[in-house]
C-alpha cells in the first residue's frame, strides 16, 4: 500500500465562524474607472464583489453574502440587513441584486389555456407581461408553505406567486385551473 | 451572412449609422431590457465593433459600442434565472446584455462566436436548436420536436394505419361486423313500431306477436354477437400493431447513438415506450373502432328517423347544438374538478410515501407531531377537493342526462299533437322515433369528444415516429472494416470533442499507446478523463481529429467487432438483476460454467461466490444490491477477464472497502491488465506507479506525458496533484 508514512495526528483546529458585518463598516462604490468595489472597514477591499442572497426565496433581503469576484472566491462577510447600508452603497447593492436575481413576481394571471398536456399562460409580472408555456405542470410547481407557489416554465424560467390568496379572484380562478 | 437577415429594420439602420459598411457577423436578440424588465435588446458584431442596441420606437439606442480588439475574452456570468454576457476588457468584466433562461442556449452559442472573433479565429457557424415550433411558436419540450398543435393529423393517421396493413383482412372483417352490428341495432325500434301499430293498438293479429318478439330477441342477440366479435378482432389488431411499433421503437433505441440519449432524458424515452405506445394501442384497439362504429351508428339512426318522419326529425334536432355545447361546458367543468382532485391525490400520495420512507429519521428527531400536522393539512386539502369533485359530479351528471333527454320533450309534444290530429305519424312511429332518438344522442355526444382523443393519440404516435426517424444517428450505419485481430495500438490524433458542440471538453488532444501498455489518465475532475474513455468506447465520435486503433480510424472500424474486443470495468460496477454467473458471462453468453469459474478465480471472486448459499446461481438483486461493494467490483473484473479484451478501460474503484478486500481487488486488477492495452483512470498511487505512461490532462489539453518517475522529477502539474493525493490518502488512512 501507499501509506507507509506514520499516521499523523489530525488537529481539529479552530472551528470556522461566520462573519457578520456592521453596515457602517461596509462601503460599496464605483472607483474612478467605473469598476465596482467594496471595502470593509480599513482591512479589506474587493474588486468587482458579488452580492448573493443567502435565502433568495424565503426572505430575500435578509442576509447578503459579500464575496470575491471569482466563483470560488472567499466570503468577506454577511450583511444581516443590507438596506441599512449608507445610501450610495445601498443603491449599488440594490442594482447588483436586481441584476443577478431574475425571478419575476406574478401580479396577475391574464389567461390560461390548456391543451394536450401543455399550459399556455399570460402572466403580468413586476418585469412586464410575459407569455409562458408550462409543461408537466405538476413536476414544476414548488409550494413554499401554504400560500406561496413557484412555477417553472418549459424554458427553465421561474415565476413567483408570493401569496395565492392575495391574487385577485379572476387570477385565482385561472390558477386553480392548473394546480 | 445570414445573421444580417433577421435584424429588424430599426436595428439595421442603427448598426449602419454606428458602423457604416461593416459586415454583420453575429446578431442575436435578448428578451430583457436594460432595466431588467422584459424587452428587446440586440447584440451585433458588425465588422470589428461589438454593439448592443435597444429599439426605442423608430430609433434604436446604442447601449454598448466596443472595438473587438479591446476584448480579450467573452464570458457568461450565470445569474439566477438567466445569464449575463460579458466582455473581458483590460482584465475587467464588462456587462454586454442579460437574458432569461429561455435564451441561455442561444447566448452560450453567441459567446463562443464572439470569443472566437475576439481571438481572431473563424466564427463557428452553429444553427440554433429549435425549441419553439417553427409554425406556431409554441415552446416545445427539450426532448421533442413534435408540436401538439401543428402535428399533421392526416399524415400521421395514414402512417399509423400503414402499420395495420399486414392485418388488412382482419380490418375488413371489423368493418363488416360494425356495419352488420349497426344494422341489427336499428331493427328493434322498427319492430316495436310494427308491434304497437299492428298488434297492441288495434288489439289484433296476435299471431304476429311471436314473430315480432323473436325478431326483437334475434336482432339483439345477433347485434351483441357481432359487437363481441368485432371487439375481439379489433383488440387483437390494435394489440398487434402497437406490439410491432413497440418492437421497432425498442430496436431503434438500442442502436441510436448516445448523443441522442443525452438530448432525450431517459424518463421521456421510457414514457415513449410505455405511455405513448400505450396511448396508440388504446386508440387503435378501442378509440378508432369506437369512433367508427359510433359514426356508422349515428348515420344509420339519423337516416332512420328521417325516413320515419322528417318533420319530427327536424324538431328533434333543434336542441342538438345547444345540448352539445352545454354538455361540453359541463364536462369541462367536471373534468377540471376531477383534475384538481387527482392532483391533490397525487400530492397526498407523495406525502405518505415520503413520510414512511423516512420513518426512522422522523422517530430519531421526535418529529411525529409535525408529521401528523403536515398530514392533517394535506388531508384537509384532499377532503375539500374530493367533496368539490363529487358534488360537481352529483350535480352535473343528472343535468347532462336531462339535457340529452330534452330533444324528446319536443318530439313528445309535437308528435303527440300530430297523432291526436291524425296528421301522419302513428303511435308506433312515435315510439320507434323516441327509441332511435335515445340511440342518437349518446354517440353524438361521444363524437364531439373524439377530436381531442384523436389529437392526443396522434401526438403520441408522432413522438414515436420521431424516434423511428432519427435514422442518421444510428450506430448501425457506421463502420465496415473488420480486421483479423486487434493488437491494441491506440492513437488520439488532434482530437476535439464536446458534448455540446459549442463547449469543447477535449481541445486538440494527441497521444499514442503501444499494444499491451498501460496508460494512466490523471487530472482534476472535469479535465476530460472520462471523455477520453467515452470516445475510446465510441459512445461518441470526435468532432475533429481521429481516434485510431491499430492505425484504423474508429469511424471505419466495425463497431460490433471492436466492442467485442473492448473491456470496461467502471467505477460504478454495473450489474443487472440476475444470477452471478449470468452477470459474469454478460459479454460472452456462450461461456461454459468452467470458463466462468476460471475467470472468477483469477478475479479473486470464486471463493466468496462459492460461499453464497446459491453459489454461482445466487441472485445479485437489482443493480447487485445484495452484494457488497468489493464483491460487485470483483464480479465486474471477472466479467472483463472472461471477455478477454485487447483494449481495456479501467475506471478504478475508490469505494469504501476494507484493506484485505482492497488487496484482493488490486491483485485481480493486476492480473486483468496483464498484456492488454489499458486505459486507467487512476486514483491509487500504486496504479500510477505501475502504468507505463501517464497522461496528465489540464482543461482538455495534454499537460504532461511520461512515466511516474519522470513526471515526479519534473515537479510540474503531476507533482502537485500527487502532493494533494498523498495528503488526502493520509486522511483516508486515518479515517479507516
Amino acid at each position: 500500500m501507499d501509506n507507509q508514512q506514520p499516521v499523523p495526528s489530525v488537529q481539529p483546529g479552530e472551528p470556522p465562524t461566520l462573519r457578520y458585518l456592521d453596515p457602517e463598516q461596509v462601503r460599496v462604490f464605483r472607483s474612478e474607472d467605473g469598476r465596482l468595489r467594496a471595502t470593509i472597514a480599513d482591512e479589506l477591499s474587493i474588486l468587482a464583489p458579488r452580492f448573493l442572497r443567502v435565502q433568495p426565496l424565503t426572505d430575500p433581503d435578509r442576509y447578503i453574502s459579500i464575496r470575491e469576484a471569482d466563483p470560488n472566491g472567499k466570503e468577506a462577510g454577511l450583511l444581516r440587513r443590507w438596506r441599512s447600508l449608507a445610501p450610495e452603497s445601498r443603491e449599488l447593492v440594490g442594482i447588483e441584486l436586481d441584476r443577478r436575481y431574475l425571478y419575476p413576481t406574478v401580479r396577475r394571471i391574464l389567461s390560461v389555456r390548456n391543451f394536450w398536456g401543455l399550459v399556455q399562460c399570460v402572466f403580468e409580472t413586476d418585469r412586464g407581461v410575459r407569455e409562458v408555456t408550462l409543461r408537466d405542470v405538476h413536476d414544476n410547481v414548488i409550494y413554499l408553505g401554504e400560500a406561496r407557489v413557484l412555477l417553472t416554465d418549459a424554458e427553465g424560467n421561474r415565476y413567483d406567486i408570493p401569496d395565492v390568496a392575495a391574487l385577485d379572484p379572476d387570477s385565482r380562478a385561472q390558477l386553480a385551473r392548473i394546480i | 451572412m445570414a445573421a444580417a437577415d433577421r435584424l429588424p429594420e430599426v436595428i439595421r439602420k442603427a448598426v449602419a449609422r454606428a458602423a457604416p459598411d461593416a459586415e454583420i457577423r453575429v446578431a442575436a436578440a435578448s428578451d430583457l431590457g436594460a432595466d431588467g424588465r422584459y424587452g428587446e435588446r440586440w447584440l451585433v458584431l458588425a465588422g470589428d465593433r461589438v454593439l448592443v442596441l435597444a429599439p426605442d420606437g423608430a430609433e434604436a439606442t446604442t447601449r454598448v459600442d466596443l472595438p473587438l480588439k479591446d476584448i480579450s475574452e467573452v464570458v457568461v456570468d450565470n445569474l439566477v434565472g438567466g445569464g449575463m454576457l460579458q466582455a473581458v476588457v483590460g482584465g475587467y468584466k464588462l456587462d454586454l446584455l442579460s437574458y432569461t433562461n429561455a435564451l441561455s442556449e442561444r447566448f452560450g452559442r453567441v459567446r463562443g462566436q464572439l470569443d472566437a472573433a475576439a481571438k481572431d479565429k473563424p466564427i463557428p457557424d452553429q444553427p440554433e436548436r429549435q425549441r419553439r415550433c417553427p409554425m406556431c411558436g409554441l415552446v416545445l419540450g427539450v426532448e421533442t420536436k413534435v408540436c401538439p398543435r401543428c402535428v399533421r393529423k392526416g399524415a400521421v393517421l395514414r402512417r399509423l394505419l400503414q402499420y395495420a396493413r399486414p392485418y388488412r383482412a382482419s380490418l375488413v372483417l371489423v368493418g363488416a361486423l360494425m356495419l352488420a352490428a349497426a344494422g341489427f341495432g336499428l331493427a328493434p325500434p322498427y319492430l316495436t313500431k310494427i308491434l304497437v301499430d299492428r298488434v297492441l293498438i288495434p288489439r289484433a293479429e296476435a299471431h304476429l306477436l311471436v314473430w315480432l318478439v323473436a325478431g326483437l330477441a334475434g336482432s339483439s342477440v345477433l347485434s351483441t354477437i357481432m359487437g363481441i366479435w368485432r371487439g375481439r378482432v379489433a383488440a387483437w389488431v390494435g394489440g398487434r400493431v402497437s406490439f410491432d411499433i413497440r418492437a421497432r421503437l425498442y430496436e431503434r433505441l438500442q442502436w441510436l447513438s448516445l448523443r441522442f440519449f443525452d438530448q432525450h432524458p431517459t424518463g421521456a424515452l421510457i414514457s415513449r415506450l410505455t405511455q405513448d405506445s400505450g396511448g396508440v394501442q388504446d386508440f387503435l384497439a378501442f378509440g378508432l373502432p369506437w369512433i367508427a362504429s359510433n359514426a356508422i351508428g349515428v348515420i344509420g339512426v339519423a337516416a332512420a328517423v328521417f325516413v320515419i318522419n322528417w318533420r319530427l326529425a327536424l324538431l328533434a334536432l333543434i336542441p342538438a347544438p345547444l345540448v352539445s355545447l352545454l354538455s361540453r361546458a359541463l364536462w369541462r367543468r367536471m373534468h377540471r374538478a376531477f383534475h384538481s382532485f387527482w392532483y391533490r391525490w397525487g400530492r397526498f400520495h407523495t406525502l405518505i410515501n415520503d413520510a414512511f420512507s423516512r420513518i426512522k429519521i422522523v422517530r430519531a428527531f421526535a418529529q411525529q407531531p409535525a408529521e401528523i400536522e403536515r398530514f392533517r393539512l394535506r388531508n384537509a386539502d384532499l377532503l375539500g377537493a374530493s367533496v368539490y369533485a363529487e358534488q360537481t359530479w352529483a350535480t352535473l351528471m343528472p343535468l347532462v342526462g336531462m339535457l340529452i333527454a330534452s330533444g324528446s320533450w319536443l318530439v313528445w309534444y309535437f308528435g303527440g299533437l300530430m297523432i291526436v290530429g291524425s296528421r301522419g305519424p302513428t303511435v308506433g312511429d312515435l315510439m320507434a322515433f323516441l327509441a332511435y332518438l335515445a340511440m342518437l344522442y349518446g354517440p353524438l355526444n361521444g363524437l364531439t369528444q373524439s377530436a381531442q382523443w384523436m389529437s392526443r393519440a396522434l401526438t403520441a404516435a408522432e413522438r414515436i415516429f420521431e424516434v423511428l426517424d432519427a435514422e442518421a444517428d444510428s450506430e448501425k450505419a457506421r463502420g465496415h472494416v473488420v480486421p483479423e485481430t486487434i493488437r491494441g495500438e491506440v492513437e488520439f490524433r488532434n482530437v476535439v470533442f464536446g458534448y455540446e458542440k459549442h463547449q469543447p471538453v477535449l481541445k486538440g488532444l494527441s497521444f499514442k499507446v503501444a499494444p499491451g501498455q498501460m496508460l494512466g489518465l490523471v487530472g482534476k475532475s472535469g479535465a476530460g478523463k472520462s471523455t477520453i474513455i467515452n470516445l475510446l468506447c465510441r459512445f461518441y465520435d470526435a468532432d475533429e481529429g481521429e481516434v485510431l486503433i491499430d492505425g484504423v480510424s474508429l469511424r471505419d472500424l466495425d463497431l460490433s467487432f471492436y466492442r467485442a474486443r473492448l473491456g470496461v470495468v467502471l467505477q460504478e460496477p454495473f450489474l443487472f438483476n440476475g444470477t452471478i454467473a449470468e452477470n459474469i458471462a454478460y459479454g460472452r453468453p456462450d461461456a461454459t460454467r468452467e470458463e466462468i469459474m476460471a475467470a472468477a478465480k483469477v478475479a479473486n471472486a470464486h471463493d466468496f461466490i462459492v460461499n453464497k448459499p446459491d453459489g454461482y446461481d445466487e441472485q445479485v438483486g437489482e443493480r447487485g444490491g445484495k452484494l457488497s461493494a468489493g464483491e460487485k467490483q470483483r464480479l465486474c473484473i471477472a466479467r472483463a477477464i472472461l471477455h478477454d479484451p485487447a483494449v481495456l478501460i479501467l475506471d478504478e474503484a475508490t469505494a469504501n472497502v476494507d484493506l484485505e478486500t482492497e488487496d484482493q481487488i488490486q491483485q485481480a486488477v493486476a492480473r486483468l491488465i496483464e498484456g492488454r492495452t489499458t486505459f486507467a483512470i487512476a486514483h491509487r498511487l500504486s496504479t500510477l506507479r505501475n502504468a507505463h505512461n501517464l497522461l496528465v490532462l489540464e482543461e482538455g489539453k495534454l499537460a504532461e506525458f511520461g512515466t511516474h518517475d519522470e513526471l515526479e522529477e519534473k515537479k510540474g502539474v503531476y507533482y502537485r496533484l500527487l502532493d494533494i493525493h498523498r495528503k488526502t490518502s493520509m486522511i483516508k488512512a486515518v479515517s479507516r
